[in-house]
């Protein structure tokens, strides 16, 4: 694909700028209002969706060039979606994520990419993880857990822990709870320990589609050999990586693919896992970019005139990840689950995707704390999500901000509220 | 002081106007002044009565030619604020013989009126076609209903009052420059007759195209051009009404009432009044004694709830229900009619002009008004400046007239003070006036808008607003740049 | 053409990060399809665009302008055409970060507002203490102060809301020569209250029927009327617009009114007018809601005789009214009413609530005015043919001319077919005065399309003249120059207004005052002889009106 493939949706753009505004019939105060945290923050509308393919008209049309400046403009975007879910609200025929993406692939191609995102690139290809950590050191997390390796031994479940529950301490009591969780529900599930590897969803969104290829062929490779017929993750941007975008690039992996928030609800309906402890707690649920909208699954090709495009074939954001999470939570005696104003579809987003925590700290920093902010206007106690970047940097945040909040993963209150076999 | 130039002035008119239309004798001091607005009618060189549009053009542009000041006049005497007497060297136009009722339009609910015709004119003719004026509060039968409306005048009914505008539409004017033009929808294309025959009855009174002229005229006194026809919203005539009254001794709990009803808008008139205005106006009523004794409830609201063609009965009553229940939710309880008075013929007082003698004399034979803009909820603060104010120059509260007007639909409310006394008594003039000045400044240094800055409140409002007065003069020197049309009033 | 040293001061007024003239950047305000009957879509590319916060800062740039000879041009939330610089070398304001509800005033119904507050917003907040604001057509996406102050301001509502013209009270105002004016109240430091006065109402000079689209400064707030809203002070919804779900109020009704022809349909709106009921009220052709929501399945119905018939023919006259009341009695009284009233018409009411997933969904939107923008969901762009507004009958005939407009050029392939009658159309204040625009919608990738569009628009300005109606397309420098002698002259005088307040010529007047030659050369012959004898009959000879 190249910029001009996408000609049309850019010309499509009339400009109404709803990809800056909640879906209008949801916009329940002036406060939390705008759902695009790139054009609350710059403000030229260069930095909205439309801004953006506006952008890459201008190009196209060699009105203007493709330079340094317009790059950081393109990078400054985590990619959550939610411009597309708006745009989407009235348009069949405009892709805007995929123009979004296919902007990040022309920087890279025409070399104009952060030092921040060469690095995370440099580190990958090294050991590949997006921290550029140790390869030996992937397993880690999961020492003491008697499960299996997929490399040596045939399983039903793999559990892919992703770059970030491998590697960051602070969280590895979600990843090891997960697989807790399913060991109690007696699942014959394994790990690929440190023969894991990156999903390359994340590199696919900062532009470097080739890498991603090849990390995709990597699991694929590996799936397949595992013999599994489910694949559960806790991670969402893996999680997007297996639905969507793998799919888009003409890989499939031949598995059912689950996040863990739906797994473990098919685990609880199926009585394998029974909900009964209290957990007192007044909590909010943030939902995912990559869980959620970004989630949806890959739909179909369509190459003809997008406005004949199927609905079915229309990938809205509707069909992601919302109700899992939300049932699990509500089973848990003593929850009071409370919701915020921009939920589901149209969440703002933590603010670490897209490479903006990477490329720009202070900004995904600035988006975390308006999440915080509205989570606390809920008047919960606590923040809960399902994605270990939500997580991370809502803990960042709060601790650098000094907000006075918890911050969850919903996997952490399952484990709590279940009762041990 | 001669007039410059003043024979051939006068022999020109002549020949616009012909002879019997121009009165060279100076206006009777107080036919078109007052004492509290005082004018020398020594500027006035003539008085003219133009019969058609053609003649006032010709009148401006013979003013632009000799340069002389022209008041433009419509309603009859007597006129009490002091704007329709010449400041400068000039003439009076008294437009009051240009009395045609062009046209009354049942389904559109619209007429189209030249300046002299007066709201008794108006009300026989629309009654003719089921609809009714809307008026303010007994005008003077005399009282030109395009002067009254472009005095911007509050009507009684808030819930028609959609904007400041209201209930003017259409106009056709001169400007200062002899240019006619016309505004809102009446603009064009095609004349009249043309927009008729496709279903155009000049009810939009916006622009034309980027600029609302008509609201340039509306509040000038006459000062930036003068309007020779208008289209005037009417309503329908409802099919059966109810007059109701909440009467209280504490003014705040009445205007917590008003606030509930007019948001919702029940009620068509509606119409707040002290018991010294309920007096002057009910007289012959209520009885004549209550304007020199105290029986009457300190504040009154008068109400009236109307059903109009479908199901009127139904409308009245769940009015009347929802009413009682927003009553009673502020310790209220509305009754039918005034007093002993019948809701009947309390609107058989309400709907007309004023019979003589002109109901705010009706106390002490004379008054001084004060009356300004602001919102209900800040009433009370003037009510109680005022009476402090009276009560600092030994002016009994009795004798104070408050008429309050809610406007724009309930969002703000013309408030009047009518200060009444002896016009024979000269140490009650006195003090008469010693409140008005007083209470005026006052008054504009605690927020009240003194929309309709007549006399020496334009000195007191224009001083407010120095970037409203530079745009002003600004504008004036467009449509009027030889300063022909009032010369010396409000802010010019 | 701006110096560094000029830049360098338009940095030091907002802040460098607050100016860009990055040439990708710029055309982010210069792409406008949206009522652009140019081929191209982009337009005159801004010279460099700056992000004002506060009053003094629009102040300052406004100043700098004027010193260095450069125009300037206000912008917010930006939809269509007319946003963009009509000349070179325009410093586009844009207003983004002035964003704030200053002030609800609950008792008083009034909302003060900075430029790039939007619809939405407004009334999320407004509804929270049992008030409603107009939002205009355009949809909730739009700015109410804009609306208010510069633009047009028809909308749904307007049979209870009126339109943002009616609906403006105190302004505060950055002149062209960047000093300040605060009309009304505001400007004699009483309070926000009232726009007109003391005296003369300089609103008048702020804008007219529409607004002056920048060309006399910048409204950097505004105060407007709110209205009761008795419903819910948030409506509980799930879904986002056809899949949109509300738990219905039960002081909230929905009709679709069906009328056998124009005249019943009008005999109805004049009696609905006189008993002073509805909350909003419009007429959308019925099929416009499948070619909104459902473009395939329309693109279908189109091919499909019998069902294109029960469209254009049975369906034809349909009337939309949402009702509201406080209580029981009123509502049984204001449903009566409605019954009886399109009975008498010879109508069919039918009541939406009693479908909840259409009523819920109808009622959302409708609330919200949220499903104009899908208007571009069909693939193409649309334009309107919209006239200046008078009482109901003078639109509904306009409504019936445009419609035969619209049909020839349906067939001649000119423009796209969307069953031919399309019009919006409303009344404000009870049927005080109404509003009809003919929509029509055209592919831009059809060249056809593109090269019918100005004989279109010229079709619609030669029937609204022969229907005594200014066109609204006066926003067209070409139009305006056709179109203000037959209307006094009217520019004229808008002219001099501007040259008063503008000496240096500092905003962008291009649409408050621009004119241009009509090129009649590439008219039809016969269109062009009727043009030419309608503007002879109908402009003023010598500023006297027509007889």
């Amino acid at each position: 694909m190249s910029l001009a493939d996408y000609q049309t949706d850019m010309e499509g753009c009339s400009r109404c700028s709803s990809c800056k505004w909640v879906p209008y019939n949801q916009i329940k105060s002036w406060r939390y209002a705008r759902v695009c945290p790139s054009i609350v923050r710059h403000h030229f509308h260069a930095y909205s969706g439309s801004g953006r393919m506006i952008t890459g008209l201008s190009i196209l049309h060699g009105r203007s060039e493709l330079n340094e400046t317009i790059a950081d403009l393109i990078y400054r975007c985590q990619l959550c979606g939610a411009c597309d879910v708006s745009c989407k609200v009235y348009r069949d025929d405009i892709d805007l994520t995929e123009v979004l993406l296919e902007l990040r692939s022309t920087c890279v191609e025409q070399g104009l990419v952060t030092p921040e995102h060469m690095s995370l690139i440099d580190g990958l290809k090294r050991e590949d993880n997006v921290f550029g950590e140790p390869k030996t050191e992937r397993g880690t997390w999961a020492e003491g857990l008697e499960v299996k390796d997929i490399n040596r031994e045939r399983v039903e479940v793999i559990f892919h822990a992703g770059c970030r529950y491998s590697y960051d301490k602070d969280l590895w009591g979600v990843a090891r709870g997960a697989l807790t969780l399913l060991k109690m529900a007696q699942v014959d599930v394994g790990i690929a320990g440190k023969e894991e590897s990156c999903c390359g969803g994340r590199v696919y969104e900062l532009g470097y589609r080739g890498e991603a290829m090849n990390y995709a062929e990597d699991v694929r490779a590996r799936v397949k050999a595992s013999g599994a017929s489910t694949m559960v993750t806790a991670c969402a941007d893996g999680y997007a990586a297996f639905k969507y975008i793998y799919p888009r690039i003409g890989i499939e992996l031949g598995i059912e693919v689950m996040h863990v928030s739906e797994y473990l609800q098919r685990l609880v309906q199926n009585g394998q896992l029974r909900i009964t402890k209290s957990v007192p707690a007044q909590v909010t649920y943030h939902d995912p970019c990559h869980l959620g909208r970004m989630g949806e699954p890959f739909l179909g090709e369509w190459k003809d005139d997008k406005l004949l495009r199927p609905m079915r074939l229309k990938r809205a954001g509707r069909n992601g990840i919302y109700d899992a999470p939300r049932h699990l939570l509500k089973s848990i005696p003593g929850i009071e689950l409370s919701e915020m104003e921009r939920i589901r579809e149209y969440a703002w987003c933590c603010g670490s995707g897209g490479g903006v925590l990477e490329a720009y700290p202070e900004f995904a920093s600035w988006t975390a704390t308006e999440r915080l902010k509205e989570a606390l206007s809920t008047g919960a106690d606590a923040i809960v999500t399902a994605c270990p970047w939500c997580e991370r940097i809502f803990r960042d945040t709060a601790t650098d901000a000094g907000i006075d909040i918890q911050v969850y993963d919903l996997t952490e209150l399952v484990l709590k509220a279940v009762e041990q076999p | 002081m001669p007039i410059k130039g003043a024979t051939k002035i006068r022999n020109k008119l002549m020949k616009i106007v012909g002879t019997d239309a121009l009165e060279e004798q100076a206006p009777r001091a107080g036919t078109y002044a007052s004492s509290l607005h005082p004018v020398s009618v020594e500027n006035t060189l003539c008085m003219v009565r133009p019969k058609n549009t053609e003649e006032v053009q010709r009148i401006v542009q013979l003013a632009n030619e000799m340069t002389f000041n022209v008041v433009p006049v419509s309603s009859g005497p007597p006129h009490v604020h002091g704007a329709t007497v010449p400041a400068a060297p000039g003439i009076i136009m008294d437009l009051s013989s240009m009395q045609t009722i062009r046209r009354v339009d049942r389904r559109n609910k619209v007429a189209i009126i030249e300046p002299g015709v007066t709201f008794p004119d108006l009300k026989a003719a629309a009654e003719g076609e089921g609809l009714k004026v809307l008026m303010p509060l007994l005008p003077r039968a005399s009282k030109s209903v395009i002067a009254s409306y472009l005095e911007r005048e509050p009507i009684t009914i808030p819930k028609y009052h959609w904007d400041m505008t209201d209930p003017m539409l259409c106009t056709e004017l001169v400007f200062g420059t002899g240019d006619f033009f016309r505004t809102g929808s009446a603009a064009g294309p095609g004349s009249l007759e043309e927009q008729w025959a496709k279903g155009g009855a000049q009810k939009n009174p916006l622009g034309p195209a980027q600029t609302d002229f008509m609201r340039l005229l509306q509040g000038a006194q006459g000062s930036m051009g003068v309007v020779t026809w208008a289209s005037v919203k009417l309503e329908r005539t409802p099919k059966m009404r109810r007059l109701y009254s909440v009467s209280d001794s504490r003014l705040e709990r009445l205007i917590e009432l008003s606030y509930a009803m007019l948001r919702r808008r029940l009620a068509d008139e509606f119409i707040l009044l002290n018991h010294s205005s309920l007096a002057s106006i009910f007289a012959n009523d209520l009885g004549k004694e209550n304007l020199s004794t105290k029986t009457l409830p300190d504040f009154t609201l008068l109400y009236c709830l109307s059903g109009y063609d479908e199901y009127p009965e139904q409308r009245i009553a769940y009015q009347e229900t929802d009413i009682a229940r927003i009553a009673q939710s502020c310790a209220q309880k509305p009754r039918r009619g005034v007093g002993e008075m019948s809701g009947q013929r309390a609107l058989e007082v309400i709907d007309n002009p004023s019979p003589e003698p002109y109901w705010k004399q009706r106390m002490k034979g004379a008054y001084l008004e004060i009356f300004f803009l602001t919102t209900l909820d800040r009433v009370p603060t003037f009510f109680g400046e005022i009476l402090d104010l009276m009560a600092g120059h030994d002016k009994p509260s009795s004798e104070l007239g408050i008429y309050i007007q809610p406007i724009q639909q309930g969002r703000s409310c013309h408030v009047e003070f009518d200060l009444f006394y002896d016009p024979s008594d000269r140490a009650e003039i006195q003090r008469a006036e010693n409140v008005f000045r007083e209470a005026s400044n006052r008054f504009a240094d605690l927020g009240a808008f003194f929309s309709r800055p007549y006399g020496s409140w334009s000195e007191i409002a224009y001083a407010r607003c120095p970037d409203t007065v530079q745009a002003l003069k600004m504008v004036k020197g467009i449509v009027d740049p030889q300063g022909v049309f009032n010369h010396g009033r409000i802010c010019f | 053409m701006l110096t560094r040293d000029t830049y360098k001061e338009l940095e030091e007024a907002v802040g460098q990060e607050h100016v860009s003239q990055e040439p990708a950047v710029l055309d982010g305000y210069a792409w406008q399809p949206t009522y652009n009957d140019s081929p191209v879509k982009w337009v005159i590319r801004p010279e460099a665009v700056v992000l004002p916060k506060t009053t003094e800062e629009v102040q300052a740039i406004v100043k700098a302008c004027n010193r260095h000879g450069l125009k300037f041009k206000a912008f917010s939330t930006g939809w269509g055409v007319w946003n963009g610089p009509t000349t070179e070398g325009v410093i586009l304001l844009d207003l983004c970060r002035m964003n704030s509800i200053l002030e609800i005033d609950d008792k008083n119904m009034l909302a003060v507002v900075e430029p790039y507050v939007c619809g939405a917003q407004l009334q999320a907040e407004a509804m929270k203490v049992g008030l409603n604001t107009h939002i205009i057509g355009a949809g909730p996406n739009c700015s109410p102060l804009a609306a208010a102050t510069s633009m047009a301001g028809v909308g749904w509502d307007g049979i209870y809301m009126s339109h943002s013209a009616r609906n403006v009270l105190g302004v505060e105002w950055v002149l062209p020569n960047g000093e300040l004016l605060r009309l009304g109240t505001l400007g004699s430091g009483a309070g926000w209250f009232c726009g007109d006065g003391p005296g003369p109402s300089l609103r008048g000079i702020m804008r007219g029927y529409v607004g002056a689209q920048s060309g006399l400064g910048v409204f950097t707030k505004c105060a407007i009327k709110l209205f009761h809203w008795p419903g819910p002070q948030q409506m509980k919804l799930d879904g986002l617009l056809f899949d949109a779900r509300a738990d219905l109020p039960k002081n909230v009704k929905f009709y679709l009114c069906f009328f056998p022809n124009m005249s019943s349909l009008s005999h109805a709106v004049y009696r609905i007018g006189n008993a002073e009921i509805g909350y909003n009220a419009f007429r959308i052709a019925l099929g416009a809601y499948l070619f909104l929501g459902m473009p395939r399945l329309y693109r279908k119905l189109l091919k499909t005789k019998a069902l294109r018939a029960l469209f254009e023919e049975v369906f034809k006259y349909c009337w939309e009214i949402m009702l509201v009341a406080d209580s029981e009695q009123e509502m049984e009284f204001q449903e009566r009413v409605l019954r009886e009233i399109v009975s008498e018409a010879k109508g069919l009411p039918l009541d939406m609530m009693l479908a909840p997933p259409l009523g819920s969904m109808l009622l959302m939107n409708v609330l919200r005015s949220t499903i104009p923008p899908l208007a571009f969901r069909i693939g193409g762009l649309f334009g309107s043919a919209l006239p200046r507004n008078d009482a109901w009958d003078s639109q509904a005939n306009w409504a019936e001319v445009s419609e035969g407009i619209k049909k020839e050029w349906v067939e001649k392939g000119g423009i796209m077919d969307d069953m031919i009658d399309n019009p919006f159309m409303v009344n404000y204040e009870h049927n005080a005065w109404a509003h009809c625009e003919e929509v029509f919608l055209y592919d831009a990738k059809n060249q056809k399309h593109l090269e019918s569009l100005e004989s279109v628009y010229m079709d619609f300005t030669i029937a609204a003249i022969e229907q005594c109606m200014e066109s609204m397309m006066g926003f067209n420098p070409r139009i305006r120059k056709l179109i203000s002698p037959l209307a006094g002259n009217y520019n004229r005088w808008q002219k001099a207004i501007s040259q008063t307040l503008d000496p240096n010529a500092a905003a962008d007047a291009g649409l408050y005052t621009g004119e241009e030659d009509f090129d009649f050369s590439r008219m039809d012959p016969d269109k062009r002889k009727r043009l030419e004898g309608l503007l002879d009959k109908h402009k003023w000879p010598e500023s006297t009106p027509p007889r």
